[in-house]
This record gives structure tokens, C-alpha cells and sequence, in this order.
């Protein structure tokens, strides 16, 4: 139980911090991703029990403070949490470089699912062109931010199996 | 005649100075303003001295005033340190009110154009992705705010409202890929769809190629639609394309509202058309 309060209270942080702190001090296209972070590193590090309803809430709190489309978001961090757990088991995930190509990867993986569904079933038509604009400075503040996480010390810490 | 000198030596001695002085003090007093021999030898023996001395006293008075007297100058310095930090604060938030007020003043302008009756809200929060264009407001229903109402600034309009809550509404701005206003160009009636495009630009869609369209016209609602009044300003045309073949010319428009730095907003509470 503590242990979901502190995960919620983390959650609580990362979305004031991305709604309303970081656009005060850094322009549209430069907005890193905190909750697909926090997906990638759930699905590297936590089990299944925990990471799997987690990635689809994230995603859905995600789609709960951006855009018109409730799902779109939950759709595709579990489409990449499900990749990434399948593959976790193999890597050396107490490795900073591991997540940060892990988080560059599943920025554009998302955005490409994004860009999929919001074409086929949105009457958004265009966003496939600001998805392309946004890419190249989302996916380096992203993966900039995935660098910074390995400096918390709970990033190093081995989880041993009970 | 020595016997009595010797005998009587010191009131003689004591006359004779008594004497001298007054002589000295009576030949003195026609020019009491001059300075004879011996006051000017006196005095400039002494002036060099005094000079020394005078300037040992400024010495020690340095002293006194740089160092002794000044133990609590860290306390002072720190008190008028924290003075001077306060003060800042203080200007910076005056600035800032200030600003605010200029800022709520344009509204309140704005406000009084305006038949319907309106609703100031802040913005409290942005979109946390690039591509979608939205913010979020801090009134929502209990502020009878619904879901379709026009959104405006000082400067023209923002959005609509979409998904309202009780107490917050998010804005979809007209610079987003799914929002579509009813606008004319103010000059010629041309009429079309303001639509989002990347890059905080819009587009002016299913305007005619016929129709006269020039750089720097003004673009404003058309009222059609039933969300936005008549006449609210939209942006201004920065770009016109007409290719050879279609129907349609490209315009684009640059919004007069600039949506990344808004603060306050106004929502007509406009009832939407079904």
C-alpha cells in the first residue's frame, strides 16, 4: 500500500511538473515525455503484477491532459510496454544507456502508433506533419531526461526476487 | 649699590619683567592684527608640527570611525542586505501586478464589447505533448462553463471549451489539427475554415481560388456555426498559394492571439448549437 501512495504521489509530480511547471520554461516542441519515461523504466524494472495495469493507467492519465482522444495514448504505451517486457527479461537494465535507448525507441514507436490511429480514425488530418516536426526535439529532451534518471539512486538498485 | 640689587633682586626682577610685559603688551596693541617677529618665528616652528599633529589626529580618528566604531557593520550589512532583497521582491511583484492589471484591464475591455455574459478564467496548464494543441482552464461547470463555448483574448480568439470538469476545462486552440472555425476575411467576405496547422499557424480551408484573398488581410469569425460571434478577430493572412489545377486556394494565417504565452482568458458562455 505504501508503496502504491508513493508510486501515485510520484505520478501526482510528474504531471504537474509537465503541465504546468516545464511549459513555463521551455517552448512546445522541447516538452520531454515523464510519464513514457516512467512506462519504459516500470516495464524494464518492475513485474508484471505492477507494470502492466500501471502502463495502461499512465497512458490514460497521458490522454487525460493532451489532445481530444481518450485511449489513444493507453493504447500505445501498452502496445510498447508489452514489447519491452517481453524483451526485459534479456537486457542488463541497471544500464543508464540501455534506458535511455530504450526511451528514445519507444518515443518513436509511440508516435508512430499515434500517428496510425490518429490518421485512420481522427479527423485530425495534418498531424502526421507536427508529429514529424516535434520528433527530432521530443525524442533528444526524452532521451536527455532518460540520462538524468540514472543519477537517482533507486535507478541502480538490484531487485531481488522474493 | 650691588649689595642692594643682590638684596632686593627678586622684586626687582619682578618689576622689571612686570614692566617689560606691559611695554611689550602696550607697543603691541596698534597692531594687534600683525604678526610681530616673535609670534612669526613661534608660529611657523609650530605650523609644521601642527600639521603632523593634525594629521596623527586624523589618524586616530580614522581609526576610531573605520574599526571601532563600526563592530556591528556585518550586522548592518546583513539587515540591509536582507532590506535591499525584500525590496527587490517587492518591485518584482508590483511589476508583475502591474502587468496582470494591464492585462485584466484589456480584458475587462473586451468584456464589455461582448453581449453574453463571460466568465474570466487562467490557464493553469498546458498539453504535455507538441502535437496536440490545448490548455487547461481553472473554471468548469459550477462556473457554467460546457463543453463548445468560445474561448477569447484580448487580442481575438483562443479556442472552444472541450472536456469540462467541475472545477477546470481544457481549451482546444484554433491552432490545433482538429479544431475548424467558420471565418471570413474582413476585407473581401471571402469565406472558409480556420484550421490548426503545425507550427502555431493556422490555414484558412475551402476558400475559392476565385476569391480575393491578399497577404495582410485581417481574418475573422463569420459567425456560422453558432459558436463564435460575428467579427472576432481570427489572424492575419501571411501566405496565399493558388496552384493550377483545384478548386481551393492554400492561405495561411498567423493567429493575433499567441496561445504559448497566455495567461487569462474570457469564455462566452454561449449555449452550442446541437
Amino acid at each position: 500500500m505504501t508503496g502504491f501512495f508513493k508510486g501515485a504521489t510520484l505520478v501526482l509530480l510528474l504531471i504537474l511538473l509537465q503541465t504546468s511547471v516545464l511549459p513555463l520554461y521551455l517552448s512546445t516542441p522541447y516538452k520531454p515525455d515523464l510519464l513514457l519515461i516512467l512506462m519504459v523504466f516500470l516495464a524494464l524494472r518492475a513485474p508484471v503484477s505492477t507494470s502492466f495495469p500501471a502502463a495502461y493507467a499512465l497512458g490514460l492519465l497521458k490522454d487525460c491532459v493532451s489532445g481530444l482522444y481518450l485511449g489513444l495514448n493507453a493504447f500505445s504505451f501498452l502496445i510498447v510496454y508489452l514489447v519491452l517486457k517481453a524483451v526485459s527479461d534479456r537486457l542488463y537494465v541497471q544500464n543508464s544507456l540501455l534506458l535511455v535507448f530504450t526511451v528514445s525507441l519507444s518515443t518513436l514507436a509511440t508516435m508512430l502508433i499515434n500517428a496510425v490511429l490518429l490518421s485512420i480514425f481522427s479527423e485530425a488530418g495534418g498531424i502526421v506533419s507536427s508529429l514529424l516536426t516535434a520528433m527530432v526535439p521530443h525524442l533528444l529532451m526524452n532521451a536527455f531526461v532518460a540520462s538524468l534518471v540514472a543519477v537517482f539512486p533507486e535507478f541502480s538498485r538490484v531487485r531481488t526476487v522474493k | 649699590m650691588f649689595d642692594f640689587f643682590r638684596k632686593y633682586s627678586l622684586p626687582i626682577i619682578v618689576f622689571v619683567g612686570l614692566l617689560v610685559a606691559l611695554i611689550t603688551y602696550s607697543l603691541n596693541l596698534s597692531r594687534s592684527h600683525q604678526a610681530n617677529m616673535l609670534e612669526r618665528g613661534v608660529n611657523g616652528t609650530l605650523a609644521p608640527m601642527q600639521q603632523q599633529a593634525t594629521r596623527s589626529g586624523g589618524f586616530f580618528g580614522r581609526i576610531w570611525h573605520d574599526y571601532i566604531a563600526l563592530v556591528n557593520l556585518k550586522q548592518e550589512n546583513s539587515r540591509l542586505t536582507g532590506e535591499i532583497k525584500q525590496l527587490n521582491s517587492a518591485l518584482a511583484a508590483a511589476g508583475e501586478a502591474l502587468r496582470e492589471n494591464e492585462r485584466l484591464a484589456r480584458l475587462l475591455d473586451l468584456r464589455k464589447t461582448i453581449k453574453e455574459p463571460t466568465v474570466a478564467a487562467m490557464v493553469i496548464g498546458e498539453d504535455v505533448t507538441p502535437w496536440f494543441r490545448s490548455l487547461t482552464l481553472d473554471r468548469g461547470s459550477e462556473s457554467g462553463i460546457r463543453e463548445g463555448m468560445p474561448v477569447l483574448a484580448a487580442d481575438g480568439v483562443v479556442g472552444q471549451t472541450v472536456k469540462v470538469t467541475a472545477n477546470s476545462s481544457r481549451v482546444l486552440l484554433l491552432t490545433d489539427h482538429a479544431s475548424g472555425i467558420a471565418a471570413m476575411i474582413q476585407r473581401s467576405r471571402a469565406r472558409g475554415v480556420v484550421k490548426g496547422r503545425r507550427d502555431n499557424l493556422c490555414s484558412l480551408e475551402f476558400a475559392m481560388r476565385g476569391e480575393d484573398v491578399q497577404v495582410g488581410d485581417q481574418v475573422v469569425s463569420s459567425g456560422i456555426g453558432g459558436v463564435f460571434a460575428k467579427g472576432l478577430p481570427i489572424g492575419e493572412v501571411t501566405m496565399v498559394k493558388k496552384g493550377e489545377y483545384g478548386i481551393f486556394q492554400t492561405v495561411t494565417i498567423r493567429p493575433t492571439v499567441s496561445t504559448a504565452h497566455l495567461e487569462e482568458v474570457l469564455v462566452v458562455l454561449r449555449a452550442p448549437r446541437d
